[in-house]
């Protein structure tokens, strides 16, 4: 997946391109407009995450600009700090595929562009299987225990997106806070600490626990979970 | 009242006045002119008799039958004439030469009031006669005749009055509505039909009254000011978001990379963690202060119908699990429903959020929320209530007070309520609602929003 990074705060770029690296995309940079503008007229990219407050020039033009390119094919999300709210309905309206406020998590933005790419490619039976026979059908949002036949795992919206969540992000530890922004999105939530996210997974183990063995969600003491 | 009807209401009773006037003054005054115009036209008749007189000499209207004495009447009787001898005079004073009275007199059998002018002269009989006698020459005109004249006067001019009372009050109705079209449509068009300073229309007025060429242009000047203002505001907001959340991202990146080292020790990754919480927290403080100062900056529009009813069941909905992990039970009740007119839908759906969320939040394991919806005089009420443990009288005021908030402590410090309430209030008013809370210790806590209609 190639992707251009288009923020010219270096340090924040910095971060993004490193986490980007690290779950493997080949990451592109642009630091300005014109960088930005050049880069994409010549090369293609799968994504461009794009910070809409550019030192010499309004990034909603640049993305304007490439849906005129033909061979420009590439899934933009909007990066914003300016709080601006016509931002996100124009941004949308001139084609963008996400929009996400800063500060955002970089875990939130690897699963949207996981998303898109899903959307795009229009994987039609994506299943994830896990832990002891354990089967998740992404599109039909059901768990299933052994074969297709079998009942199914009676979880809760919020309860299916959790494990999804920590499905998606296989081996890494997810602390709490990525978890709950996951699940509830932007909303301004004044608990930080909150024992939901918790609750959630613990009445996940219960409901799994009824069909196989669920020790594969792990505890990591003072962090957050784990799904190995 | 509107100031055309005002002008309207003054401009018939002053003309209702005007006429009630000239019915009770009219009368009068024809009347008094009549007898004017009377007397003035028996002077004339005594000149023309005394002039006759002159000329002819008395001798040629007295017929000796009538013992020296002469009298004429015309054929309708409207006028006579009398010249009667008098004896010598006893004393100078004993008439007025000329005198003007009413009285009845008999003329040819029939008696009819007059008005008369009796003059008394000395007259010779014949041209040569040598000293003059004194005679009373009468002339009278029968006030039939005059009343006959006031009558028509009078009607006349009262006609007239009424006629023009009614045609200028027409005409003036109509000049003010004229003259005052400028107002209204400054009010209708540019005032009236605005919601907030960015609607406002600068295309002059089309009027060349002074008055109303100042008022459109100051208030034109107000608004552009305003509007400046405005923009300003947004201005150094988006600036202020962007150099706050610009930081803030860069720390939250940077904690994030620094977990997925896997040669992480321990303990430094849950100091990590402990930061993140903190930034988090920190990041919320200033969203929402961004979020307050953009709704008071009007950065939102009120562009939607809102149903409460809709909003309530969405919020429940997505606040569903939390309720369960509590077994708290809910009553939803909104009867009828209440459609907020120029609303914003996300706003609206924060707004209660933030009141549901608290309601789950502060309740006790197994109680109920209560949402409860009822018209009001002049409105609509939404109270949302928990059982929980209540606010003590003192921190009910601190509730919505954003910034004490943020530092105070203690246990029963209305900390706890986070950062929602003052959001919500700030909603509350973006639409035209209040909210209050209202909280007894041990029962709990009711946080009612009053919406105007």
């Amino acid at each position: 997946m190639h992707v251009l990074l288009v923020e010219d705060e270096k340090s924040l770029h910095q971060e993004v391109r490193q986490f980007l690296q690290q779950a493997q995309y080949l990451v592109d940079s642009a630091h300005t407009f014109s960088e930005a503008s050049e880069k994409l007229y010549v090369n293609s990219y799968d994504f461009v995450l794009l910070d809409l407050g550019l030192p010499d020039g309004d990034g909603l033009e640049l993305l304007r600009e490439s849906r005129r390119l033909e061979k420009q094919e590439a899934s933009f999300i909007i990066l914003t700090a300016r709080g601006d709210l016509d931002d996100r309905i124009k941004g949308l309206d001139l084609g963008a595929d996400d929009y996400l406020p800063k500060p955002f998590s970089l875990l939130e933005l690897t699963s949207r562009m996981q998303a898109i790419t899903r959307r795009k490619f229009g994987l039609k039976r994506s299943e994830i299987t896990f832990g002891d026979q354990f089967v998740m059908d992404v599109t039909a949002r059901t768990v299933r225990h052994g074969g297709p036949e079998t009942p199914e795992v009676p979880l809760t919206k919020k309860e299916f997106d959790l494990l999804h969540y920590l499905l998606l992000h296989k081996s890494r530890v997810l602390t709490r806070l990525q978890l709950g922004e996951h699940l509830w999105g932007n909303v301004l939530e004044d608990d930080s600490d909150s024992n939901y996210i918790d609750v959630h997974i613990k009445n996940v183990r219960k409901k799994l626990a009824q069909f196989g063995p669920a020790d594969f969600i792990e505890t990591v003491r003072g962090i957050g979970y784990r799904a190995v | 009242m509107r100031l055309e009807t005002k002008l309207g209401l003054f401009n018939g009773l002053s003309k209702i006045l005007l006429v009630v006037l000239g019915v009770l003054l009219i009368p009068p005054i024809v009347q008094r002119v009549a007898v004017v115009h009377t007397d003035q036209r028996l002077r004339e008749k005594r000149r023309e008799v005394l002039s006759l007189i002159a000329r002819d000499g008395l001798a040629t209207f007295l017929r000796e039958e009538h013992d020296e004495a002469y009298a004429d009447y015309n054929i309708l009787k409207q006028e006579y004439i009398a010249i009667t001898p008098l004896g010598p005079a006893e004393s100078k004073l004993e008439f007025p030469a000329e005198r003007f009275f009413e009285e009845p007199r008999q003329v040819d059998k029939a008696v009819e009031d007059f008005r008369i002018l009796s003059y008394v002269a000395p007259l010779r009989t014949t041209k040569g006669e040598a000293t003059p006698r004194r005679y009373r020459l009468e002339i009278g005109s029968s006030l039939g005749t005059v009343e006959l004249l006031t009558n028509t006067l009078r009607a006349l001019a009262l006609w007239v009055l009424v006629a023009g009372a009614v045609l200028t009050v027409f005409t003036d109705a109509a000049f003010a509505h004229y003259l005052l079209r400028p107002l209204r449509e400054l009010i209708t068009r540019k005032l009236r039909g605005i919601r907030q300073p960015g609607e406002f229309s600068f295309e002059r007025l089309h009027t060349d009254t002074t008055d109303f060429r100042r008022l459109d242009d100051s208030l034109s000047a107000l608004m552009r000011q305003l509007q400046a203002s405005f923009e300003k505001e947004r201005e150094f907001m988006s600036n202020v978001s962007h150099e706050l959340l610009t930081p803030t991202s860069i720390l939250q990146s940077r904690f994030e990379n620094m977990l997925q080292d896997p040669t992480l020790p321990e303990t430094h990754a849950q100091q990590i963690v402990e930061s993140q919480r903190t930034l988090y927290r920190l990041r919320n403080t200033v969203r929402t202060l961004l979020l307050i100062a953009n709704i008071e900056n009007e950065q939102y529009l009120r562009d939607a119908s809102v149903s409460l009813t809709q909003t309530v069941h969405d919020v429940a909905e997505e606040l569903d699990d939390r309720r369960q992990q509590r077994e708290i039970t809910r009553h939803i009740d909104l009867a009828p429903d209440y459609v907020v007119p120029r609303a914003n839908a996300t706003l609206l759906h924060t707004l209660l959020r933030n009141l549901l969320s608290n309601a789950l939040k502060y309740n006790h394991e197994g109680g109920e929320v209560r949402v409860l919806g009822r018209p009001q005089p002049g409105g609509y009420v939404l109270r949302v209530e928990d059982d929980g443990p209540g606010i003590a009288p003192d921190n009910l005021p601190l509730l919505f007070d954003r910034f004490r908030r943020f530092h105070a402590t203690g246990p029963k410090a209305p900390e706890g309520y986070g950062l929602g309430l003052p959001i919500a209030k700030t909603i509350a008013s973006f639409h035209g609602a209040v909210l209050r809370a209202e909280s007894e210790v041990g029962v709990g806590t009711a946080f009612v929003l009053e919406f105007t209609a």
